[in-house]
């Protein structure tokens, strides 16, 4: 049988961490955890997941956009498809947040909540395209 | 002593008698003022470039030197310096034209020491008063930037974690719940739900306070956001089953408007009219236009609004009462699309029958074009 996919998702919120983790194995993955972009990036590092899971604004306003362009470069990250999540609606003009120039490229966006069968359905599909 | 660092405040007298800068330093000298004096306009504007005193007194007939000139180039290079005008013969003409260069206010020669110092002590009460409403107003526009993050993040954050965590409960443990459970549980759902779309409207608005809806602002045209809106919204009358009616018109001519603000606009009435309109009604969405003004008109076949209510329906919080629980919003948003109108110039009319339905119709300045 082959073997479990392996996600990572990083997020400040341990909590989201938990509820998102039991969907993820729900279906069917192998989920890893990292509650800031520098454990993040050391797990990553550490496990090489087929694919990442990273909210945008952890510590900082820029610290998703920060781990993504880090994973980027690396040699884990350049090939996996990376989803960022969101709890601020980016299309609406949002007067404190001015996102970094030269945007690092993630395969989806998704804002919080996530519906669990979206979820799967988008990691899925993101998965069968590598 | 009007200056909030707390020194004696500085004066600056600028006059080409020597007598009158004598008598003005010691009438002010006397009371504790920091005093200097030039007397010659060209030296005097290079001191108070240098020296930023509190408050100047400028003597509008000088020889080689222009008094309304001076005010003129100081109250624009130090807009916080207190400018008073000295007119040798009390001419209302030329101290008029002096204050509306910048001018605070005008002492006519002759004048006595009292009236020297009562001027002086007006004219730094005016200035820290200017400087504390200044001040006031940026404490409060920093309360209100910091409480708009707080919301955002402080507030959301949670709300959005509660919400997913009964998700995954119903992914995990789906087929286990009782009927019982599983209605509390979307019971739930839907007040958070109610509490995000209340925080996430309320945010929509403190953003169109601090202006940073209408800076995004180009031309447009109408017909493409109105699709957009009628796309997001199709499912939704489907599943209701109201039919939603709409014509297109490609020829409708350009708007200045931010594409995202008004997607929600008409979102938001279309929303609203799905939740007032019952099963098998109709909802139709029309564009026109003429010489001046584009419009767009939605109107439904719903309860409609009772008269006495209309008045009313763009105030926060305000609600007409619906039949079911299920059609409480958050109460902010007419309030809302009544903003986003006004940022676009724009405006939104009402009209509404009971039990027959009720039409929006929105006009847009239409974007000058030759």
């Amino acid at each position: 049988m082959e073997s479990k996919k392996k996600i990572l998702l990083i997020d400040d919120d341990k909590d989201f961490l938990m509820a998102t983790k039991l969907i993820l194995e729900k279906g069917g993955y192998e989920v890893f955890l990292a509650e800031d972009g520098k454990s993040g990036l050391e797990m990553a590092r550490k496990v090489s997941p087929d694919l990442a899971i990273i909210d945008m604004m952890m510590e900082t306003w820029s610290e998703g956009f920060n781990v993504v362009s880090r994973l980027r470069t690396s040699e884990t990250g350049k090939q996996i498809p990376l989803i960022m999540l969101s709890a601020v609606d980016l299309q609406g003009p949002y007067q404190s947040f001015e996102p970094p120039e030269n945007l690092p490229t993630v395969d989806l966006v998704q804002h919080k909540p996530i519906k669990a069968d979206e979820l799967l359905g988008h990691i899925s599909t993101l998965l069968k395209k590598q | 002593m009007g200056d909030s660092s707390g020194g004696p405040a500085s004066i600056l007298i600028i006059d080409d008698e020597e007598t009158i800068l004598d008598g003005c330093r010691q009438a002010l000298e006397k009371s504790g003022y920091t005093v200097i004096t030039s007397s010659d306009g060209h030296e005097g504007v290079g001191l108070a470039r240098v020296l930023k005193p509190d408050l100047a007194f400028i003597d509008l007939k000088m020889p080689g030197s222009s008094g309304m000139d001076i005010i003129d180039m100081l109250s624009r290079e130090m807009p916080d310096m207190v400018l008073i005008v000295i007119t040798g013969y009390a001419s209302i003409v030329s101290a008029v034209e002096a204050m509306k260069k910048g001018a605070y206010d005008y002492l006519p020669k002759p004048f006595t020491p009292d009236q020297i110092r009562a001027v002086t002590k007006r004219g730094l009460e005016h200035r820290s008063l200017k400087k504390e409403a200044e001040r006031l107003r940026e404490e409060k526009e920093r309360m209100e930037r910091s409480f708009i993050t707080f919301v955002s993040h402080e507030m959301r954050s949670p709300l959005v974690t509660v919400m997913q965590y009964f998700e995954t409960l119903k992914a995990i443990a789906g087929s286990e719940l009782s009927d019982a459970s599983r209605d509390i549980i979307e019971r739930c759902e839907k007040r958070l739900q109610a509490l995000h779309d209340l925080i996430e409207h309320w945010l929509d608005l403190s953003r169109i306070q601090d202006g940073s809806f209408s800076k995004a602002q180009a031309p447009l045209v109408v017909t493409d956001v109105v699709e957009k809106s009628i796309e997001e919204l199709s499912p939704l009358c489907q599943r209701r089953e109201i039919s939603l009616e709409y014509t297109p018109r490609q020829d409708a001519p350009r708007i200045l408007g931010d594409a995202e603000s008004l997607t929600r606009v008409f979102s938001n009435i279309i929303g609203n009219s799905t939740k007032h309109t019952p099963q098998g009604g109709k909802i139709s969405v029309g564009i026109d236009f003429d010489e001046f003004y584009v419009y767009v008109r939605i109107s439904d076949t719903g309860e409609g609004i009772p008269e006495d209510k209309l008045p009313f329906i763009f105030e926060p919080f305000f609600r007409v009462k619906g039949k079911e629980e299920r059609q409480r919003g958050s109460g902010l948003g007419l309030t809302f699309v009544k903003k986003i109108m006004d940022a676009h110039m724009g405006k939104i009319e009402v009209t509404s029958k009971l039990g027959e339905g009720t039409t929006f119709v929105l006009t847009f300045p239409r974007l000058y074009e030759l």
